[in-house]
């Protein structure tokens, strides 16, 4: 059986804290059932998920999956490996295009109310306004600068001024301005791990996305690059709405407002992230969670 | 219980010790093995060293042998010769481009009516070919004066013969149809003993010699120009001539002592491992027989100075003369063939005249006891722009000429190639679906296993009148250095070795792509960038190191090839002529390649000649050594950390 946690409910939710922590959406559990399998669109969810096979060629990797993503909250997905949470992110920005013979076989992606597969989607402005990190930091073989302004290049922005600005503003934003001002024209393959994936960051947010995806973006790092990383999230929720993958418990538990949990393709149960390790619906879930899944 | 056994069982350190024999040998296999590795690696750079060395030790004698003949051609007074030499040859060049220039232009009046008449009378000579055995006895009975009743049977069957071949000859459409008849009739009544020719043939003759000396009037102040040209040389030439049979003469003495001098050595070498006293002896007889006069070149240059006076006098002459001659050339000519051999003749005349000038005063300093420096073999080897061999007069060895050949080839080679393989490269590797890529590949690598005498062979029977064709269409005239003279030039050489240079570079530049990490690409279309801005703004701005550096390997191979370059090139030794701009690489050209390939199977052995040759191959092996080096360097350069 599949649950989905309705955004609807986010609705009644407390904005988050000033504080910084975390405050999951009050969800009313009866509401909850009441909801039954499907989440209905709301006013603010950025993200719709409905019914959605995907399959790569003949092999069906995701199975009827509905979730809608609320605008400016970290969302996290969680689950055993191959579940299919890359899957799903990477569907919302079409980058699975990329894989020969990967498709949505049934149900749909809207975002802001777009099915995003339909033919007239512009493909340029699409991405331009979903950003993708990925797990391993990926900056482009370019300086520092050219790397975060490739986004604005490619999408046909060359004044310098404007340039200039948005490659201060984003680095500021990824907390690598005062690190890197002095050095933006060295090649970025001579940063540090998490110096690169704050770099793809900056990179991601410079064309001014409205969802920032992240998969696994702290993978790689070490604990102190990913509590920088971390409070870079916590940062960016304020403007951006974040989906976020992530193996690690603890993270999604500090960053996330909301958690949707997978398992073998299928999503098991979407809730405010307290109420999913405090008090998770699914046995399968209560199960990952604890740490004793098999 | 499993772990408490294995705490039971008591500590045996000798399974901790390798075992020390293999195949009954007190080694390590692990060593041997090694061993085995390390010593075809070793083999391998041990043959290249030796290689290295066979190439410089035939090289390396070169030197002294080329020193020696250079300071033999000062010594005997050939360098004195040739400083007249280079102005008269200079001068023999305008004058044949004046009359090629004057044929030209003689042709717009004559050649109408010369075609017509050089066509009938090839008509008529080709119908009496095929008549000779009835006019042969026709003509015997007239000479022994024989009756009209016996002579007419023989016209009739004469008349008959010509009719019939008649019939079968054509006759070019220069004649309208009425002529062609009228000649025709002509032919058939021809006779052996007719005294005049018959009205149209004549009047054809006629025609053409007047129309010839028509032209000749026309042009008449060209054709006293061009006959004043070429007068001016005459005396030159004539003193010329008898000062380089005096040189010829002491340098053949300086030769043949020069062997006589080896012929010693080797004498005395002998008698020291001579086997018996007497042959001993007999060796040391022989050598002290060997005559060994020195050669005294004061004495012998002394004609040569003595005639400097003559010369000196000679020469303000033939300036004067020379001045005179040209202002007779006219500013302009009605065929664009004229026109284009007069105006080269203009330019070259003021270098031609300073060339003569400063020849006087080469001549005053010349010295024969001058020492030839130390670094002459080596300097005039490398940018000497004569390579002459098995000449009479003096061999150059002077790689400018070949290099120039070689380079001009790889350029327009590597011009065509580059786009060609590195856009295939992009798009194989980045547009094409996978169908595609599995046929492009394989086809292009195909290539390869073409042997190059074939593409020479192509390159001679095809493309050669290809080019020349197309050169040919009049649309195309704008093309510089159009239209081509030369079916084989260095054009049609680039072309081909482009095509046996592109599956070398198409399959490493796509390696080179292919390398990028697909991270690459996916970060740049996760950006909203399109397929061609990924393609041009990542993907090949991180493969460029390896783009160029397939680049590099290819120009080694264009550099190296051979076959192609000696059936294709056209073989011509010569420093082209760059007045044609880009239509130089029209002209035919000889390579360090192809002159090795073509001379070295006829050259005897250890010769300067030889050694030469040898030369060449280092200096090829040292370009080689230096691509290699710059796409090392490139690949270091441009290359990214791979994280
Ligand atoms: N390119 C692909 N081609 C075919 N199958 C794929 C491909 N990528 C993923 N899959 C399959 O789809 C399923 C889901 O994969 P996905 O990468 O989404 O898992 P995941 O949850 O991200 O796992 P992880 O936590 O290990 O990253 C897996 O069974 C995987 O084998
Ligand atoms: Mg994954």
């Amino acid at each position: 059986m599949v649950t989905t946690y309705p955004i609807m409910m986010s609705t009644v939710a407390p904005k988050k804290a000033e504080s910084g922590v975390a405050t999951p959406p009050a969800a009313a559990p009866e509401v909850s059932e009441m909801a039954s399998e499907t989440s209905s669109p709301v006013s603010n969810a950025i993200i719709t998920v409905k019914d959605m096979d995907f399959c790569y060629g003949a092999k069906q990797a995701m199975f009827n999956v509905n979730l809608n993503i609320a605008t400016k909250k970290v969302t996290a997905f969680i689950g055993p490996s191959g579940c299919g949470k890359s899957t799903l992110l990477r569907c919302f920005n079409r980058i699975n295009d990329r894989i020969p013979g990967a498709h949505i076989s049934k149900g749909e992606v809207r975002i802001k109310g777009k099915n995003i597969n339909e033919e007239d989607v512009d493909l340029a402005q699409l991405r331009r306004q979903v950003g993708m990190v990925f797990q391993r930091s990926n900056p482009f073989p370019k300086s520092i600068y050219e790397n975060v302004a490739y986004g604005l290049r490619v999408h046909g922005e060359s004044r310098k001024s404007v340039l200039d600005t948005a490659v201060e503003r984003c680095l500021t934003h990824a907390a690598l301005w005062s690190e890197l001002k002095d050095r933006l024209n060295a090649n970025a393959m001579g940063l540090s791990g998490g110096q690169q994936q704050r770099l793809c960051i900056a990179r991601a947010i410079a064309t001014e996305p409205d969802i920032l995806l992240m998969d696994e973006p702290c993978s790689a790092l070490d604990p102190i690059a990913t509590s920088k990383i971390e409070e870079l999230i916590f940062q960016l929720s304020n403007d951006y709405t974040v989906v976020i993958v992530t193996h690690s418990m603890q993270q999604a538990r500090r960053v996330a407002d909301d958690t949707a949990f997978f398992y073998l393709g299928k999503l098991i149960e979407f809730a405010p992230t307290m109420e999913i390790f405090s008090n998770p619906r699914q046995k399968q879930t209560e199960a990952y969670v604890r740490g004793q899944f098999s | 219980m499993e772990p408490e056994k294995k705490a039971d069982a008591p500590f045996n350190a000798k399974d901790l010790i390798k075992p020390k024999r293999f195949l009954g040998l007190h080694v390590d296999k692990q060593n041997i093995i090694k061993w085995f590795f390390g010593s075809n690696a070793g083999v391998t750079i041990v043959v290249l060293f030796l290689i290295m060395f066979f190439l410089a030790r035939e090289g390396v004698g070169f030197l002294p042998t080329y020193q020696w003949e250079l300071s033999v051609y000062r010594l005997a007074g050939l360098e004195f010769c040739d400083y007249v030499e280079k102005p008269i040859s200079e001068q023999v060049a305008m004058h044949s481009k004046l009359k090629r220039a004057l044929g030209a232009e003689l042709n717009t009046v004559s050649k109408v009516d010369r075609d017509r008449r050089d066509a009938a009378l090839l008509a008529k000579s080709r119908i009496e070919d095929k008549v000779t055995l009835q006019t042969e006895p026709l003509q015997e009975a007239l000479k022994a004066k024989a009756p009209p009743e016996k002579t007419d049977p023989l016209r009739v069957a004469l008349t008959q013969a010509t009719t019939a071949a008649v019939s079968t000859a054509t006759l070019p459409a220069i004649f309208t149809a009425e002529e062609q008849i009228q000649l025709k009739a002509e032919l058939s009544a021809l006779q052996p003993d007719q005294a005049e020719l018959p009205p149209f043939l004549k009047s054809l003759m006629a025609k053409s010699a007047q129309k010839t000396s028509e032209a000749k009037l026309k042009y008449a102040a060209l054709i006293s120009t061009v006959d004043a040209f070429d007068d001016t040389a005459e005396k030159l030439t004539k003193v010329h001539s008898e000062i380089k049979k005096i040189a010829l003469e002491t340098k053949e003495a300086a030769n043949q002592l020069h062997m006589a001098e080896d012929a010693k050595k080797q004498l005395l070498e002998a008698a020291t491992t001579a086997k018996t006293e007497a042959e001993k002896q007999a060796f040391l007889k022989d050598a002290a027989a060997t005559s060994l006069a020195a050669i005294d070149f004061k004495v012998r240059t002394q004609p040569l100075r003595d005639k400097l006076p003559e010369l000196e006098k000679l020469i303000p002459e033939y300036i004067t003369a020379i001045k005179k001659a040209a202002e007779g050339i006219p500013e302009n000519a009605e065929t664009p063939e004229a026109r284009k051999l007069i105006s080269q003749v203009r330019t070259q005349l003021p270098k031609h005249l300073s060339h003569v000038e400063q020849c006087t005063q080469l001549m005053r300093d010349w010295d024969y006891a001058k020492p030839v420096p130390i670094t002459q073999s080596l300097t005039s080897f490398l940018f000497g722009g004569d390579w002459i061999t098995n000449s009479s007069w003096q061999d150059f060895y002077g790689v400018v000429p070949l290099l120039t050949g070689s380079c001009l080839i790889a350029l327009v080679a590597m011009l065509i190639s580059m786009p060609f393989s590195v856009a295939a490269a992009i798009y194989t590797n980045q547009f094409a679906s996978l169908r595609e890529q599995d046929f492009i590949k394989p086809t292009i690598e195909f290539i390869q296993a073409i042997p190059s005498v074939v593409l020479g062979f192509i390159g001679i029977s095809v493309l050669g009148d290809l080019i020349k064709s197309i050169s040919l269409l009049p649309f195309l005239s704008w093309v510089p250095g159009f239209p081509v003279q030369e079916r084989l030039n260095m054009f049609n050489a680039g072309l081909l070795l482009a095509f046996m240079a592109i599956p070398t570079m198409f399959s490493l530049a796509e390696d080179a792509i292919n390398n990028v990490p697909r991270a690459f690409s996916e970060a740049s279309e996760a950006l909203g960038a399109t397929k061609l801005q990924t393609v041009f703004k990542v993907i090949v701005p991180a493969s460029v190191s390896g783009i160029l550096a397939a680049m590099l390997l290819g120009l080694g191979r264009i550099i190296g090839e051979t076959m192609v370059v000696l059936l294709v090139a056209g073989n011509r030794i010569a420093i082209p002529d760059f007045s044609d701009g880009i239509g130089t690489v029209f002209q035919p050209a000889h390579t360090l390649t192809g002159i090795i390939a073509q001379e070295l199977g006829e050259v005897s052995r250890g010769s300067s000649h030889w050694q030469a040759l040898f030369m060449v191959g280092i200096l090829l092996f040292c370009i080689s050594l230096i691509i290699n080096f710059f796409a090392r360097q490139v690949v270091k350069r441009f290359k990214f950390h791979k994280s």
